[in-house]
């Protein structure tokens, strides 16, 4: 019996180390991306804060590129509203006599909002990248909420602290997305194979619908974001696992290595279709 | 004493936020990811408490963990190596040698170098392995170790001869 606990005592340390190793192992395999709690990811503030910290210094360094993109940006979006103004212009004159009394607003109401934030932490050097925005549910964003750049899709919050908030990007194993190709209508799904951040896979495309390199690749039917958002471009036909349909290597329009803006979508609607289909299915 | 352990808190602190804030967002050529938080392994004494050995290790590997997003992974593996620690180091290093002995270039450079080998592949095997556990393919997990390890081993020398030298010119 003495020789059990003198063998205990002399080995205690082992033991510490099983039960720590144990308790590690509980955290990865209960670790789900959507039901996780804030103190254990970087959406904590301590760490948020640390971050924030460390993105004013390095931000700066991006300050040239990222005026570029929005100068791009502001460009292409100028060239759009002229020819929106024109086009406008064309159906004022066609139509000149309207029946006002109908016409509760003179525009829809729009469905989509846009939350601009910025990116304070990004990791892409695993498998489980992340990014870390600087804003959270007091400014309003909601888990399942879609994140775009000025490039294209960027990734869906799934975490969210009253200052931050965690979004799974694309390039992440678990994020799953319906996309086409921007001259038809059949859809297949994005997803990542974690070897290269400027690369997804585009796969269950129907092996009959033609396509040719640089085709762009543009999100399909989604709850989270609105139809045609651009994703990326064919660059080469992949290794597909199945006779009936095609998998594509797709160059991300994001580029990730100098995110530094993105747009978080808020679909005001949202709630309101969730409610109807779920209606459905009771 | 004391400025022992004062110079071990200042290492714990500076390896983390060295390794969430700069080391993590490297990945040379899509592989390659520097991993040198276990440096503050390699440099503990070598006769240093088991106990706060593995409970400083766990710890630091939960932390880095609450940086990156990924809850237990690199709590696990750093806590394995911790425990393994001591039966590595009775591999390379003479056990005569006294408590606060602290390993390092200066100290017995050859026992060191692959000391520090051996320690960074258990701990980047350990660290991607479970990672990657059902995911993916074992050449690219395997490709990743190698890569990874050859930086971190070759940047954990280069901070320690970089400390042995400040060290050096100190005494002077």
């Amino acid at each position: 019996m003495r020789n059990l606990f003198n063998f205990i005592i002399r080995n205690s340390h082992w033991l510490v180390a099983i039960l720590l190793v144990a308790f590690s192992f509980y955290l990865v395999f209960t670790h789900n991306s959507y039901q996780r709690s804030v103190y254990l990811t970087s959406a904590n503030s301590v760490t948020g804060w640390f971050y924030t910290a460390s993105d004013n210094v390095t931000s700066f360094f991006f300050l040239k590129k990222s005026n570029q993109q929005l100068l791009e940006r502001n460009a292409a979006l100028e060239k759009e509203l002229y020819a929106l103004r024109r086009d406008a212009g064309k159906h004022e004159a066609a139509d000149s006599i309207q029946v006002e009394a109908f016409v509760a607003d003179s525009v829809d109401p729009p469905q989509f909002d846009f939350i601009p934030a910025k990116v304070v932490n990004l990791s892409f050097s695993g498998v489980n990248n992340f990014i870390t925005l600087n804003k959270g549910a007091s400014n309003g964003i909601k888990p399942d909420m879609g994140v775009i750049s000025q490039r294209g899709v960027v990734g869906v919050v799934s975490n969210v602290s009253p200052n931050f908030s965690v979004v799974i990007p694309v390039i992440n194993p678990k994020f799953r997305l319906s996309a086409k190709l921007k001259n038809s209508e059949n859809y297949g799904s994005i997803s990542w194979d974690g070897k290269n951040i400027r690369l997804a896979q585009l796969q269950e495309l129907p092996r009959h619908e033609p396509f040719h390199e640089g085709d762009t690749v543009l999100t399909s039917f989604s709850r989270i974001f609105p139809k045609n958002l651009i994703i990326g471009y064919v660059s080469e036909t992949g290794v597909s696992g199945d006779d009936n349909f095609n998998t594509f290597n797709i160059h991300l329009a994001t580029d990730f290595y100098t995110l530094q803006d993105v747009l978080v979508i808020n679909d005001l609607f949202y709630d309101e279709q969730k409610a109807l289909e779920e209606n459905l299915q009771k | 004493m004391k400025l022992s352990y004062l110079y071990e808190i200042v290492l714990f602190v500076f390896l983390i936020l060295l390794q969430v804030l700069l080391l993590n967002r490297i990945s040379l050529f899509g592989l390659a990811t520097p991993v040198l938080y276990s440096f503050y392994l390699l440099k503990l004494p070598m006769g240093r408490n088991l106990f706060f050995v593995i409970l400083s290790a766990f710890l630091m590997g939960l932390i880095i963990d609450i940086f990156l997003n990924t809850p237990g992974m690199n709590a696990a593996a750093f806590t394995i190596v911790a425990a393994l620690r001591k039966p590595v180091m009775n591999l390379f290093f003479e056990k005569v040698e006294y408590d606060e002995f602290v390993p390092g270039l200066n100290t017995a450079a050859g026992p060191f170098v692959r000391f520090t080998i051996l320690m960074v592949f258990l701990h980047l095997t350990l660290l991607f392995f479970i990672e990657s556990f059902t995911l993916f393919n074992l050449m690219s997990t395997l490709l990743r170790i190698v890569t990874s390890a050859v930086i971190t081993i070759l940047l954990i020398i280069t901070m320690d001869s970089l400390m042995y030298r400040r060290k050096a010119s100190e005494h002077t």
